[in-house]
């Protein structure tokens, strides 16, 4: 990387760290969005293209910095469909394969586990997972035992390492040959989100809080421990960036406030309260409109979070109510992004540069994303506006946030199917030197722990 | 609306067996099928109303539908041939091509069928064609197109083009609705109404049956 890519870089980087602890900044973040669908399609790949051929995907990645080379950071899309194809994993319907090679991939709605199931989810995560629930959820287990079945396994774990090498040339690519940082590293899912996305489905999660409620409390807090050490395994070690946390069923109208406060946020308050604990930061989407429940961000210590307002709710009352105490990002509309004019999009920022955003802590997006069918001249409208309207200061340059010091006391020990305490046993004993041996011993079992709730959403 | 009778009452109450206990008492007793689906339908528009004045949420809405889904199953083998749809007055619905979303429109079929219409269900990802040819087929004068992404909005419009195209465009109204819609968006898509919820959507289908 030349010095001044990599300069480029820490400039962008310790913008948006500012950006998000609230402190002040030369000026707002330009594209500072998680998810920019709009370069995903920009370069004219199909979706399709960009979700298996990750050659294609880096090259519209690239094409889209060389043309807006304002933007701040970038993330095109998430998921790299060869290893769903894997395991014939059933929850998304993809581009090309089940759905026109244009279209977006989607989410399928179902009941993938039964309503008399919590307590093996509680007592035995593992056993409940291998026996009940992937077999529903990954097609090639369907035969029991079969060779196909084993197959499945091993070429879902290789797909998952092979997953890790493309994300990592994707970023690798952005920050060295661009000097784009990314918007976050690492995902985590509402616990509450966990059991009613991929595990219940909608309609059995709300029969459940009438009819179990206190199963699903208890479920909530067992998933905690492995959903925030599967989220560590994948966030970045330099914590430089963001943990993204979607969040699905925290909205208006899914839950009455008092389900909320219930069901939805102890559970989600706790699991992210040890991410920031182990020195992260975290970018929440707040899908829907969470107007009613979003000064519960409050409760988190100032600086920390990055909450993304969606297209239902209003940014500058988002502002007034927890923007003292979290970043926020949003305000620009979808629909102003994809048939909106130049002008509108311009008169937009303006106005949310001289309101919401005039004293910094937000980041000017579409809600949660930047769309697909967004107009390239919107978008340059929406890049040249904020660098007109978003200056802060001539003299402010943020500095370069120093990864905070380990705390991890109160982050459970990942949890593994066979510890190497038991293979030792098993072996009594190693002749030579034991480290050796343990560390990737451990490290192979944690990696394959994770790979199991990979299947989760 | 008058005072709910005790099955109506335990239903908004959510109170599942006590419901399906009330039921089979009724049965015991000889009271007609139907008779008792009017009682509970009656439970179900006041359970329609709280959810408009956000007294009950999706879950309340989706635990009344598990509850009086379970009711009906029990119930549907008594009806022998009745037909159920007393109304006349029919919506076709359905989320548009290319968007396999569903919760938001279930939701608005729940509230139409509890407000007494006869709701004909597409489904998702339903071509511009079918909407068409359903709405021939069937003579409605309400369409509801919903979506989640936005990448609906063309289809969306598309659906108006091929009524038009079809001819039927004058005789059928179109809503629009979910999450990325508003106002602007059925301006371009062409639809004559935006619904912001689903509560909204069941009323714009009351005004189209009461102004024809």
């Amino acid at each position: 990387m030349s010095d001044e890519i990599q300069q480029r870089f820490e400039e962008r980087l310790a913008r948006y760290q500012a950006t998000i602890a609230l402190e002040p900044t030369d000026r707002m973040i330009v594209g500072g969005t998680g998810s920019n669908y709009f370069a995903e399609v920009y370069a004219g790949y199909t979706r399709q293209e960009i979700m298996y051929d990750i050659n294609k995907w880096m090259a519209a990645e690239s094409k889209f910095a060389e043309d807006f080379p304002e933007i701040d950071m970038l993330r095109s899309g998430r998921i790299w469909a060869p290893i769903f194809d894997s395991v014939g994993f059933k929850l998304y319907r993809l581009p090309g394969r089940d759905l026109p090679a244009n279209t977006d991939f989607q989410f399928v709605e179902g009941e993938w586990m039964k309503a008399d199931e919590y307590d093996l989810l509680i007592k035995n995560p593992i056993e409940f997972l291998m026996e009940y629930r992937l077999p529903r959820v990954l097609g090639e287990l369907k035969e029991r035992g079969s060779a196909r079945s084993y197959m499945a396994f091993l070429k879902g774990g290789m797909a998952y390492m092979l997953m890790a090498q493309v994300m990592r040339e994707r970023v690798l690519n952005l920050e060295k040959k661009h000097g784009l940082p990314q918007p976050s590293q690492g995902v985590i899912l509402a616990p509450f989100d966990t059991l009613a996305d991929g595990y219940r489905g909608l309609q059995g999660i709300m029969t459940d809080l009438f009819e179990r409620p206190d199963k699903v409390l208890e479920a909530c807090d067992a998933l905690i421990p492995d959903s925030v050490n599967c989220s560590l395994m994948t966030a970045d070690p330099l914590k430089r960036y963001p943990i993204f946390i979607p969040l699905h069923r925290g909205n208006h109208p899914f839950l009455s406030p008092k389900q909320f406060e219930t069901f939805y946020w102890p559970s989600l308050f706790k699991a992210l309260t040890l991410l920031l604990e182990a020195g992260y930061t975290v970018r929440a989407y707040l899908e829907g409109d969470w107007t009613t429940n979003w000064h519960h961000w409050n409760q988190f210590p100032r600086g920390k979070i990055l909450c993304d307002i969606d297209n239902k709710a209003d940014i500058s009352r988002a502002k007034k109510e927890i923007g003292n105490n979290v970043c926020l990002a949003g305000g620009i509309l979808d629909r102003m992004f994809i048939f909106g004019t130049p002008e509108e999009i311009r008169s937009r920022v303006k106005e949310l540069c001289e309101t919401a955003g005039k004293d910094g802590g937000l980041i000017l997006n579409g809600g949660c994303g930047i769309p697909y069918s967004t107009k390239p001249e919107n978008f340059r409208a929406y890049i040249e506006a904020t660098l007109e309207y978003g200056k802060y200061s001539d003299t402010v340059k943020p500095k370069l946030k120093k990864a905070p010091p380990p705390s991890v006391a109160k982050i459970p020990s990942p949890r593994v199917i066979t510890p190497w305490e038991v293979k030792l046993k098993e072996l009594g004993g190693v002749t030579g030197d034991e480290t050796l041996i343990k560390g990737i011993w451990q490290m192979s079992e944690q990696r394959a722990f994770c790979w199991l709730r990979f299947w989760d959403w | 609306m008058a005072k709910l009778t005790d099955l109506a009452q335990a239903l908004v109450n959510l109170e599942k067996e006590r419901v399906n206990a009330i039921v089979e008492d009724k049965l015991k007793k000889g009271i007609l099928p139907l008779e008792i689906v009017k009682e509970l339908n009656d439970g179900m528009i006041e359970i329609g109303e709280r959810f408009a004045s956000c007294e009950y949420f999706i879950s309340e809405l989706l635990y009344s539908s598990h509850i009086m889904k379970e009711i009906m199953e029990r119930l549907e083998p008594l009806f022998g041939q009745t037909d159920l749809s007393e109304s006349g007055n029919i919506v076709v619905i359905g989320t548009v091509k290319g968007d396999i979303h569903d919760i938001g429109k279930n939701i608005v079929v729940t509230l139409l069928k509890n407000a007494g219409f006869r709701v004909i269900d597409m489904g998702i990802d339903v071509p511009a064609d079918q909407f068409a040819e359903k709405l021939k087929e069937t003579g409605a004068k309400a369409l509801g197109l919903s979506c989640l992404l936005n990448i609906a909005f063309q289809e969306m419009k598309n659906v108006v083009d091929t009524l038009r195209r079809t001819g039927i465009r004058d005789r059928v109204k179109v809503i629009v609705g979910g999450q990325p819609t508003d106002e602007k968006v059925r301006e371009y898509v062409g639809a004559d109404y935006y619904a912001p919820d689903a509560v909204a959507g069941v009323k714009i289908c009351k005004e189209i049956y009461t102004e024809q």
